[in-house]
């Protein structure tokens, strides 16, 4: 496969992936913020999701929606992620399924069409963004069952896995910043609900565990469970997978690239709830991120390696 | 006619071939079949239609964009959605002048990049091939594959008031629109339900299927590796390319994916350097290798013409092609036609006037009202003067740029450009239309489409059909 085409498909579904996870996050902090404002406020959510030089707050929900969807200057704007997206799968049409490419195309239109802004002001905001997201069920819906299994798709799901880990490590983060600030139990347990809504993992916390909240309950399930398929270690299992099928087709490079991905997903694996409470979350979140950022610069060689 | 005006307001135009209407006010025959279809369909529906035909284009990702102030807005080829008829005597007419044409082009590029009888034997004069800026002087004597110079072409067509066709220009270089024949069509099956089937019109689904059989023959490996190279996705036809891609099931390259190493051409892969046989290119000439033209093209790929003299890879078109479709070549077509072929030609030249020479310069400016000058490297509708419309004023300025260098020039007589029905505000009005269909030539012969891209000058009197200067286009029904 064409260097460049393995680029773009792996950015293509970042893009994507990333654009889903922004708009659950905003949805459950719509939500939370009309319940109590000064525990969710939106300041936390734009300062984390748009670039670092960003000068734009609001709390005002509908301005802040509004923003993290189609303001241009927002780097992380769905409209700009959808915008990347969709060049990206312009380029490769060649290698993804016609109705892979269709649907990017119209999310594109959908997201551009002149009234749409409009809607987000007059009517119901969670509609508005459940009909963007449904965009991205579309996608993965699509890629799931039109795009074969092959080079193509691995790279698109190496992309994935990496954003969502990404994602989650991010969100996950923010609410440790705020829950670092209050000593109030409950509301330590409102922020803990909050982050599994915002992966969607609320539900099936419930069947697991019913409401009560215990906070090493929560952080094994974002970050160990082997089931539920926005957990990190779910993804990083998922990232080894189609990186280890790239491998084997000579796609990528053995070399660092499947040692990382093993070390990752076994000092995920056998890390105890003991253990990462010792050596404190937010450090286990920033080795995994670390990890990921080198296994990300990997892949980059392999792409770069022939220029 | 049933209670419905569509026809109504239909004002031919003074001494204009219509494709719908014969001097006597009666439909052509070709047009039966569809006028039945309208006379049954209310201008609501119609409109509806268009709207429908607006919503696939921008649905199906047909579409070109623009960027203004860092913000690109898709825009669409705007598409008429009456078909324009052509009938199964008119199609024979054009693909038998069409061959013969491009037989004759394509012995004259060869001739030219070899031993220049034609030259030798003053059919065209020397200097004119030698100061022309298409001619490449890096293609002398290289030999290309079954002698193939020009393997896809457009050769534009208009048809005149005496209801002949004439060739307006021979796109012999990187011609675009064949994936407008191929969506227009596509379009049309979803607008009108049943309708092409019933007036027997021939498919044009097998356009992508045939380039690729001619792109493969060049080669004698089993499995040659086929790429298409773009300028990239902010180059207006990068639709084209991205489809043309897909349905030929080739990759899709750009100059930064390829490299050459030992005259070799490869593409930079994830399991590292493949070999290159055959590219279908869509960079002009000029972009193609930084090391022979153009320096400062990032478009091409350095070193690529020297792999391609080496035999090592072959470039479709040949590079040099655009020596043949050069506006002051153009005039020599039908002599090249008798010198190679001993034929008359088929299809007409419009009559074109050399400025450079001082006799046609002075008839030319005599009758300026009726003429449209063109410089002989221009393309595009660009850089024209269209003498009807010139104010004095600007005439004047013409023809002092004119002064500087008058063998840069030609005219040629304004053309009645023949009129097809369009479904403009809820009602037909007739515009000026061209033809391009577009030939296929490789090692077993040419092969044309039975289809093409029909232009249409949207603009109420215009004559200038291209889309940069606010033209559209017209499904093209060629009928069995």
């Amino acid at each position: 496969m064409l260097s460049r085409v393995a680029n773009n498909l792996i950015w293509l579904d970042r893009y994507m992936e990333r654009g889903s996870g922004i708009l659950s996050l905003l949805k459950v902090n719509y939500y939370a913020n009309q319940d109590s404002p000064e525990l969710f406020s939106w300041t936390p959510v734009i300062k984390n999701f748009t670039a670092f030089d960003n000068e734009y707050y609001t709390e005002d929900a509908l301005e802040c929606i509004d923003f993290m969807v189609f303001n241009t200057n927002n780097s992380n704007s769905i409209l700009n992620i959808v915008t990347k997206a969709r060049e990206n799968a312009r380029s490769v049409q060649e290698h993804i399924s016609r109705e892979l490419w269709l649907c990017v195309n119209n999310y594109y239109l959908y997201l551009t069409d002149k009234n749409l802004r409009k809607r987000l002001k007059e009517e119901d905001p969670v509609q508005f963004l459940e009909d963007l997201r449904k965009h991205h069920l579309i996608y993965n819906g699509t890629t799931d069952i039109t795009q074969e299994r092959g080079t193509s798709y691995y790279f698109m799901n190496v992309g994935k896995f990496l954003e969502r880990v990404n994602l989650i490590a991010d969100f996950t983060s923010l609410k440790l910043q705020e829950i670092g600030k209050t000593s109030d139990s409950l509301e330590k347990s409102f922020y803990w609900k909050n982050l599994l809504l915002s992966i969607g993992g609320y539900q099936f916390y419930l069947k697991t565990h019913k409401s009560t909240f215990n906070q090493d309950h929560v952080i094994t399930m974002v970050f160990q469970d082997k089931l539920f398929p926005r957990s990190v270690y779910y993804c990083v299992n998922k990232l080894s997978r189609h990186i280890t099928r790239l491998i084997e087709t000579n796609e990528l490079e053995k070399k660092n690239l499947e040692f990382l991905i093993g070390k990752l997903e076994s000092s995920i694996k056998y890390t105890t709830i003991e253990n990462i409470n010792e050596q404190g979350l937010n450090n286990f979140i920033h080795s995994i991120k670390e990890d990921i950022s080198n296994i990300s610069t990997n892949i980059n060689a392999v792409y770069n390696s022939n220029n | 006619m049933k209670d419905n005006n569509l026809f109504s307001n239909y004002e031919k135009l003074a001494s204009t071939w219509d494709e719908m209407y014969n001097d006597n006010a009666e439909f052509r025959s070709q047009y039966d079949g569809f006028i039945k279809y309208l006379e049954n369909t209310s201008p609501e529906k119609l409109s509806k239609k268009e709207d429908l035909a607006k919503q696939l284009f921008m649905s199906q990702g047909v579409t070109f964009t623009v960027y203004n102030d860092n913000e690109g807005i898709e825009k669409i080829f705007p598409f008429d959605i009456v078909p324009r008829v052509i009938t199964a005597a008119e199609w024979q007419k054009i693909e038998a002048g069409i061959k013969q044409r491009l037989k004759a082009l394509n012995l004259f590029i060869k001739d030219i990049y070899n031993e220049q009888f034609i030259i030798k034997d003053g059919i065209i004069p020397g200097e004119l091939i030698y100061s022309c800026p298409n001619f490449l002087r890096e293609m002398k004597g290289v030999k290309v594959p079954y002698d193939v110079y020009v393997h896809i072409s457009g050769v534009d067509l208009i048809r005149n008031n005496d209801g002949e066709f004439y060739v307006l220009e021979d796109n012999l270089r990187t011609p675009s629109g064949v994936s407008y024949m191929l969506e227009n069509r596509e379009i049309s099956k979803r607008l009108f339900p049943g309708i092409l089937p019933k007036n027997n019109v021939r498919s044009v689904s097998d356009y992508p299927n045939l380039l690729y059989k001619k792109l493969k023959e060049l080669s004698n490996l089993s499995k040659p590796n086929i790429v298409l190279l773009t300028p990239g996705i902010y180059n207006s036809a990068y639709y084209e390319h991205t489809t043309l891609a897909r349905l030929m099931g080739i990759e899709l390259v750009e100059g930064s994916d390829l490299v050459v190493k030992n005259h070799f051409v490869y593409m930079k892969t994830t399991n590292g350097l493949k070999q290159v046989d055959i590219i279908y290119r869509r960079v002009d000439d000029d972009y193609l290798d930084p090391l022979e033209f153009n320096e400062k093209s990032v478009l091409g790929v350095a070193g690529i013409m020297a792999a391609y003299r080496k035999g090592n890879v072959n470039i479709v078109n040949a590079p040099g092609t655009g020596i043949a479709d050069d506006k002051a070549i153009y005039i020599y077509v039908p002599d090249m036609i008798k010198y190679y072929l001993d034929e008359e030609p088929l299809l007409k030249n419009i009559e074109t006037y050399q400025l450079g020479r001082p006799d046609e310069l002075e008839y030319v400016t005599k009758n300026i009202k009726d003429m449209v000058i063109k410089k002989t490297d221009g393309s595009g509708g660009y850089g024209m003067l269209m003498g009807h419309e010139a104010t004095d004023e600007e005439i004047k300025d013409y023809l002092n740029t004119v002064s500087k260098k008058p063998e840069n020039f030609i005219a040629q007589p304004i053309l009645r450009l023949s009129t097809a029905p369009c479904y403009i505000d809820g009602k037909l009005s007739p515009r000026c239309i061209d033809l391009r269909p577009f030939a296929l030539s490789g090692r077993d012969g040419i092969d044309i489409c039975p289809g093409g891209l029909t232009r249409v000058a949207l603009k109420k009197g215009s004559l200038v059909v291209n889309s940069s200067q606010g033209g559209g286009s017209k499904d093209t029904w060629i009928l069995e």
